[in-house]
């Protein structure tokens, strides 16, 4: 099935929780009716056992399956993989509308190092999202598990990740940046856990930004720690405090947000294959 | 009994947590011993709050009952609220001895002839503390109980703390009310916000220990300066530090406990400076940046980083001019010609 344009609207302004997968072994295109019939069944068989996902509305769970063709970095890439989770309360009319519950999908934007280096009969997605009750990606995870040989892992997303990605968002040039530049750090090791919350005008953050990117496109290590080096020395000049050595969990700009458990979101279309792209590489590096 | 009464009294009985509502009750001196007997305790809640709005029934409760009880449940949870603090301000010189009667009298007074539809509710409590609770209705609305503002003003002083109502059209009828009824002139909001209405209190009627300036190095307390980690080797050579530390941090933040504050805000508008080496940014116009410093115990926890590795000591002034400056929300501007910040009231 090929989904249209419009559907990679609902992927902004919610919060994913972001996983690495290891590429699936035997996954066949197009047999997606077949899986989403199974899954279904799966679901509703562990329901039964029990497991209850919902207590006391008696739901019945209806499950679809459907490539997004629009996200993927290159031909290599696999086109993305949306599984949509709905109800439809039982008892009600036959033309009751089904509600969306869960959504997960598995993509790869520029994933090549990954796909080059796997053999036949596996297909890499090497990154996976879902939003919604925790109980159903459980379940949805474990199918997947069993069905493909596959395996989960939340992603981490260390201190030095986030600095790239609020250097490199900082640095998009937009039409009209309407948040702040924000960066959360925790210092939980104190008798009194303390929290920073530092969030710069989005116009200066930028324009510290240009001067210290020297090639417009490309970006190095060395300017994402100048950046980051002149936001600390900013900020202990007025309070005196080594921020570089409080723990940075969390970025916040215009395009994206990112939390170092793995959570995110994601602002603006315009750069979502951009993102896409980092959070790939990112899951290539956990499953390595 | 009006079932809006009755709704009023069994909700605001559904928030106490049941093993307080009998002393709550008590305190309320609205139900009289013996019908507190008949109480039964031992049961879900909900059934409690349907028998004690059974016996207001009996004695006819009206809202003017129902929110003294509301204000005693606030007075006691008080912390669940977040408080600002108001400073008034007299005209001239002239002691006023100050009646209670009176305040209460001309409060109603002007609050009324602002607003027919307001239900105001006195308590007094310990150390000249005023607690004053205000329901606010509409010309064509009874008052709307479940919004209502809190005010705590002690009358030896010019601070008024208030725990306002959500309807914030409220709030300046609310402050006209205090000035003219306590004969002031003028009232203005400090910068200074905390759920812990005390240590709002403890900052402003200076009630927690400051710090003083020694001519002379105090005496080492034993405790704190001891070395985490048992290293032998490091044991001379950091102490020395950790001591210089320790004494800087007493001179600033004194021995006592600090006041109980959440957070602490900080608008910069102020330039931003580099390493000429850098190459970076050289900008006319200021680094705009607003920060956020968040803690269950904010003073405590900025006292606990100079030891803890993570700042200079002493800590920058911004941080550590909370308490005496009373203030927990700043905006900070570059003072011409001086590579220094200053500070500027909103």
């Amino acid at each position: 099935e090929k989904a249209d344009p419009q559907k990679t609207a609902f992927l902004l302004r919610k919060a994913w929780t972001v996983y690495s997968v290891t590429p699936l072994y035997g996954f066949r295109r197009a047999r997606l009716r077949d899986y989403a019939r199974l899954l279904g069944a799966f679901i509703a068989a562990e329901k039964q056992k029990g497991l209850a996902v919902e207590v006391g509305v008696e739901l019945d769970i209806k499950v679809a399956l459907s490539s997004l063709a629009d996200i993927r970095g290159s031909e290599l890439d696999q086109a993305a993989l949306l599984v949509q989770l709905s109800s439809r309360s039982r008892g009600s009319s036959r033309n009751s509308e089904d509600k969306p519950v869960w959504w997960g999908w598995f993509c790869s934007v520029f994933g090549d190092e990954l796909s080059e280096s796997v053999p036949e009969h596996f297909t890499c997605l090497p990154l996976f999202l879902s939003h919604g009750a925790e109980s159903y990606t459980a379940l949805v995870g474990s199918w997947f598990q069993k069905t493909f040989d596959c395996c989960f892992r939340r992603l981490a997303i260390s201190p030095l990740n986030l600095s790239w990605m609020v250097a490199m968002w900082a640095g998009c040039k937009l039409d009209r940046a309407t948040s702040a530049v924000e960066l959360v750090f925790s210092v939980p090791r104190l008798a009194q856990p303390l929290d920073i919350s530092y969030a710069i005008h989005p116009e200066d953050a930028k324009a510290l930004w240009d001067t210290v990117q020297k090639t417009p496109g490309e970006i190095t290590q060395e300017e994402v720690d100048v950046f980051m080096d002149c936001l600390y020395a900013h900020f202990h000049r007025h309070f005196k405090i080594h921020l570089a050595a409080a723990k940075l969990v969390k970025v916040s700009t215009t395009i994206a947000s990112a939390h170092c458990d793995g959570i995110v979101k994601i602002l603006h279309s315009q750069y979502l294959p951009g993102v896409l792209m980092l959070l790939t590489e990112l899951a290539i590096s956990q499953i390595q | 009994m009006d079932e809006t009464v009755a709704e009023y009294i069994r909700r605001t009985v559904l928030k106490i947590p049941r093993d307080e509502i009998r002393m709550m009750l008590q305190k309320w001196g609205f139900l009289s011993e013996a019908q507190l007997q008949t109480l039964n305790f031992n049961q879900i809640k909900d059934n409690i709050s349907q028998e004690v709005v059974q016996l207001c029934e009996e004695n006819s409760a009206d809202i003017k009952q129902a929110a003294v009880l509301d204000i005693i449940y606030n007075h006691i949870y008080q912390n669940k609220r977040m408080w600002s603090v108001y400073q008034m301000k007299k005209s001239g010189e002239e002691l006023e001895y100050f009646d209670i009667t009176d305040f209460k009298k001309n409060f109603k007074r002007r609050l009324r002839s602002a607003l027919k539809n307001v239900t105001i509710t006195f308590k007094e409590y310990e150390d000249n503390a005023i607690w004053i609770r205000v329901a606010w209705g509409t010309p064509y609305k009874k008052p709307n109980q479940y919004k209502p503002s809190y005010v705590v003003y002690h009358s030896q002083t010019p601070y008024v703390f208030i725990s306002s109502s959500v309807l914030k059209s409220t709030l300046p009828l609310l402050c006209q009310a205090l000035v003219v009824a306590s004969n002031y002139h003028d009232i203005r909001e400090m910068d200074l916000r905390s759920h812990s209405l005390n240590s709002l209190k403890d900052i402003v009627f200076k009630r927690y220990s400051q710090n003083f300036q020694t001519c002379t190095p105090k005496p080492l307390q034993g405790g704190n300066v001891e070395p985490e980690n048992a290293d032998i080797r490091i044991v001379e050579e950091n102490r020395s530090e950790k001591e210089r530390i320790h004494r800087l941090n007493q001179d600033v933040f004194g021995s006592g406990p600090q006041p109980k504050l959440e957070f602490a805000q900080y608008r910069l508008e102020t330039m931003f400076k580099s390493d000429p080496k850098m190459d970076v940014l050289d900008k006319k116009e200021p680094f705009r940046c607003l920060v956020k410093f968040s803690s269950p115990h904010l003073l405590e926890s900025l006292k606990s980083l100079a030891p803890a590795g993570m700042a200079d000591a002493p800590l920058s002034p911004l941080l550590t001019c909370i308490p005496h400056k009373a203030r927990n929300y700043f905006k900070i501007k570059e003072k011409k010609g001086l590579y220094r910040a200053s500070f500027v009231s909103p």
